[in-house]
């Protein structure tokens, strides 16, 4: 899957790698390759200016530390994010359950 | 960070165009992406092409970090209001006859120069693809929408016969805009 084809879901596949607990920005990214089957096919530099401005929208919060001598960027939910990631979970079965229902027949669910 | 010289060059790349913060994140992350490739049993210099191959081209992730600037997010609604608080301004104008005013000759010249400056440099943040200038231009376009709608605002309060309220609304308009820059401007600045 291609970063064009990500557009509008990147933001809560994100903040979905962040909800076990904090991930510095590589990790992020082994996190999604993982729960994705290796289907993500992002440059990995990419997810950095994403994790940047869910920062700033106060959905993440990140943090310095120093692992090996060198500075790491670790990044956590916040109680927004949390909300958030909730959300579009629910946005997202209500839009493929719609887009289900259209393309492959049958009824479509009422939403919740 | 240790590594071929590849790696290096890679760094040295987005150290041109992203601040130090982000390029020391960036180092972090390829330094594991290369230690990762090294554990899967590739020589040093494979192991730092494949990294830098996954991370993507230091233009791409420069852009990437560009377009998701605080300083780009700012312009843009800066631009999206300034139509609003202008046709404010206008009615304004027009409604308190501001031409009968005692104003300097000059004033709606400098004035004008001022909107163009600050539209100019709203337009660089919104539209610019490095970085620096991005988050530059958006500071001064901050700084510059501050200080032209107090200037405007406090002028007009001193100098209009009657606080008619359409002058009252724009006075306000460009005092919320106002705040939202000088609240933007350091954010703005580092990106």
């Amino acid at each position: 899957m291609r970063a064009e084809e990500l557009k509008g879901h990147l933001d809560a596949l994100l903040l979905a790698a962040l909800e076990d607990g904090p991930r510095h920005g590589y990790a992020v990214m082994e996190a999604l390759r993982q729960s994705t089957g290796g289907r993500l096919d992002l440059p990995t530099g990419t997810i950095y200016p994403a994790l940047h401005r869910l920062e700033t929208a106060g959905l993440i919060k990140g943090s310095w530390s120093v692992v090996a001598g060198r500075r790491r960027r670790q990044y956590q939910l916040t109680p927004a994010g949390a909300g958030a990631l909730s959300g579009k979970r629910a946005d997202w079965r209500d839009f493929a359950a719609m887009m289900t229902a259209a393309l492959e027949g049958g009824p479509c669910p009422d939403p919740a | 960070m240790p590594g071929p010289r590849l790696i290096g060059d890679y760094l040295a790349q987005l150290s041109a165009e992203l601040p130090a913060r982000i390029v020391d994140e960036l180092a972090d992350g390829l330094d594991e992406t290369y230690r990762c490739y090294l554990g899967q049993g590739l020589d040093q210099d494979a192991a730092a092409r494949a990294a830098v191959a996954e991370f993507g081209e230091p233009r791409v992730v420069a852009a990437a970090f560009t377009g998701a600037s605080s300083g780009r997010r700012t312009a843009r609604r800066l631009l999206a209001a300034g139509p609003v608080v202008g046709l404010c301004w206008a009615i304004a104008l027009i409604t308190a006859r501001a031409w009968q005013w005692p104003v300097p000759l000059m004033a709606p010249v400098v004035l004008g120069v001022a909107l163009i400056t600050v539209i100019g440099l709203l337009a660089a943040a919104a539209l610019g693809r490095q970085y620096r200038l991005v988050c530059r231009a958006a500071a001064a376009a901050c700084a510059g929408t501050a200080i032209l709608d107090m200037t405007v605002a406090s002028t007009v309060l001193a100098i209009a016969p009657a606080l008619m309220w359409p002058v009252a609304v724009a006075v306000a308009l460009s005092a919320g805009r106002s705040g939202f820059a000088v609240r933007s401007f350091s954010r703005a600045l580092l990106g």
